[in-house]
């Protein structure tokens, strides 16, 4: 076949390409500027910056903060999630359609609104349970996610072969180790990786429901921003940019998921 | 599930004596496990069963709290500090009457149609690529586009800042080809519109390419054939029959700059506030929470209007559009 792509289009798919790039890379190069202000192009070369960051315990307590806030939620989404897949896939549900447009619905309304709805019912309830606030919190906008694309790998299981391994003896439960499984795994899996990302780098739903003592990493990073002006700040954008490229390595190879199925 | 109830497990494996108490003990536990599930798969409310846990969550922590702060903007507004109970449109008026909200109003409106509008046609190209272009081309866009979804939306706004600062990358830029004092970008409506659509080209990008992807390539190689330029081909097969493609895109990206809180005040600063931020100062600074509750209600009520907008009329347009063509 003849070229399909006019060499114009390609450097106009360039150019956008840079300007995409641009701001992941120019705090990269500013976090390594000898300078107490942040300046282009960087001036010297010093990692004191990164020293800075590793070593303060505030931004360290936020990371691993995020960190065991996207696990519980993870969790808490498959265990909500994965029944409430298969009962829609493989089981009648009575008004399937209402039930459908109401686990959607958190993908719908904005999260700055789902948040303050939250925080509103908490405030009524006299909550004081921030950790919890923010897994209940997190967890509404990741269920849905968590629950297409596990409904998704359903849907996509070959019946076939789950009826063929019956009629040659298989019980049940081999059936959905060795039949179901194999073929629902990745569905499973980006579900649950793509429910990590979105609590990990939520914003708009802890801004509401944090507090000091249970501060995640987006918050922290933002309250940096505000307060300071040295390039310690590009270095901890630049240490989260290099977290997001380990993410995606971590994604396509040892989990063998490609980003597009994840963002699908 | 399957019909499986009574056939008999087979036993691949010759026993050996070491393995057979094992496995006797794991039939045993399995026939009990087959057994329940039998049973519980057979009722007419499994499925009902297995959604119930999800169901009653986003029952209790999401339908009831937004529909209360819907109820609690129509049921009391605050004046002067105090709240006065009772049914009201009071904080609805406020909004379109007063100018400094109405004006914040129509900034986000504004923001989130030209940010959907530059994302479309930064999209084009790209989603083109991905779709057409070679495998190798395709994935290098497709990474490049995604990756950026995986970094905090926090620390994307903030390389933009380091971009339109005054001693910035752009700055440099522009003195090195002769313009030594270019005017201020960052805290302006300006870095706030480039960094919504940087922060939700990807939105946009996907959907064009899935529905570019779809068109059958014969139609642009016979309106090639005909002699037609690239460009004609772009804008009589690839735009009209796109069209989903970018009603889906637009209404995510309209949607999701609209109800955008991080970029706005990163870049913005107190100069360019949206509804986001708006939304954050009458209710964690002035605790006024009915005008708050009705800010966000009509966040809600605009990001439905677009998406019903987009998504059905655009779709039943092209249905029509597609049936006609045959």
């Amino acid at each position: 076949m003849t070229e399909t792509v006019s060499p114009l289009l390609k450097i106009v798919v360039a150019i956008v390409l840079v300007i995409v790039v641009a701001p992941l890379v120019v705090p990269l190069l500013m976090s390594i500027s000898d300078t107490a202000y942040i300046v282009f192009p960087p001036q010297g070369f010093t990692l004191k910056w990164y020293a800075a960051v590793l070593t303060n315990p505030e931004a360290q307590g936020s990371f691993l903060f995020s960190l065991e806030l996207a696990s519980i939620v993870t969790i808490m989404s498959l265990i909500l999630g994965i029944p409430c897949a298969i009962g829609l896939t493989r089981f009648k549900v009575p008004g399937q359609d209402a039930v459908l447009g109401i686990i959607l619905s958190p993908l719908i309304v904005p999260l700055i609104v789902t948040g303050v709805a939250l925080l509103q019912l908490f405030s009524i309830m006299g909550s004081r349970a921030t950790l919890l606030q923010l897994v209940i919190g997190h967890t509404v906008i990741c269920l849905p996610y968590v629950i297409r694309s596990v409904s998704g790998s359903f849907v996509l299981t070959n019946r076939n072969l789950e009826d063929a391994a019956s009629v040659l003896g298989a019980a049940p439960h081999v059936v959905a180790t060795k039949i179901i499984w194999p073929q629902v795994r990745p569905g499973i899996l980006a579900g649950g990786i793509f429910c990590f990302i979105v609590s990990f780098d939520d914003y708009p739903i802890s801004m509401w429901l944090a507090d000091g003592n249970h501060f995640p990493i987006p918050l922290y990073l933002y309250t940096v921003i505000e307060r300071s002006f040295d390039p310690s700040i590009a270095a901890i954008a630049s240490l989260m940019i290099f977290f997001a490229l380990l993410l995606v390595l971590v994604i396509e190879k040892v989990f063998g998921i490609s980003l597009a199925r994840l963002a699908s | 599930m399957q019909s499986v109830n009574g056939t008999i497990p087979l036993d691949p494996l010759p026993n050996d004596g070491a393995l057979s108490g094992a496995r006797e003990n794991n039939t045993k536990f399995s026939r009990l496990v087959e057994e329940a599930w039998s049973r519980f798969s057979s009722t007419r409310y499994t499925g009902f069963f297995l959604v119930l846990p999800a169901l009653l969550f986003l029952g209790v922590w999401f339908i009831w709290p937004v529909v209360s702060m819907i109820a609690s903007s129509l049921s009391a507004h605050v004046v002067d500090g105090v709240t006065v109970e009772g049914f009201t449109l009071e904080n609805y008026t406020r909004l379109f009457s007063s100018d400094l909200y109405f004006r914040i109003l129509a900034r986000t409106v504004r923001v989130a149609l030209l940010t959907s509008i530059c994302a479309a046609v930064f999209a084009y190209p790209l989603a083109i690529a991905i779709s057409r272009g070679g495998p190798s081309l395709a994935r290098l866009v497709t990474i490049t586009i995604l990756a950026p979804l995986l970094v905090n939306v926090v620390v994307r706004s903030y390389g933009w800042q380091t971009i339109l600062n005054k001693t910035g990358a752009l700055a440099w830029a522009l003195k090195q080809v002769g313009i030594p004092h270019p005017p201020a970008l960052l805290y302006t409506e300006w870095a706030v519109l480039i960094a919504c659509v940087h922060v939700y080209l990807p939105f946009m990008v996907m959907p064009l390419a899935s529905a570019i992807a779809r068109i059958d390539r014969s139609v642009e190689e016979a309106a090639r054939v005909a002699g037609a330029t690239r460009l004609r081909v772009f804008l009589k097969v690839i735009l009209p029959l796109s069209l989903p493609g970018l009603a889906v895109g637009a209404s995510l990206v309209f949607s999701l700059s609209s109800a955008a809180y991080v970029t706005p005040q990163v870049l913005g600063g107190n100069f360019s506030p949206l509804l986001g931020t708006l939304i954050e100062q009458q209710i964690l600074t002035l605790n006024d929470w009915p005008f708050g509750a009705a800010i966000s209600t009509l966040l809600i009520v605009m990001v439905l209007a677009v998406n019903l907008v987009f998504l059905k009329i655009v779709n039943r347009r092209f249905a029509r559009w597609t049936e006609a063509a045959r």
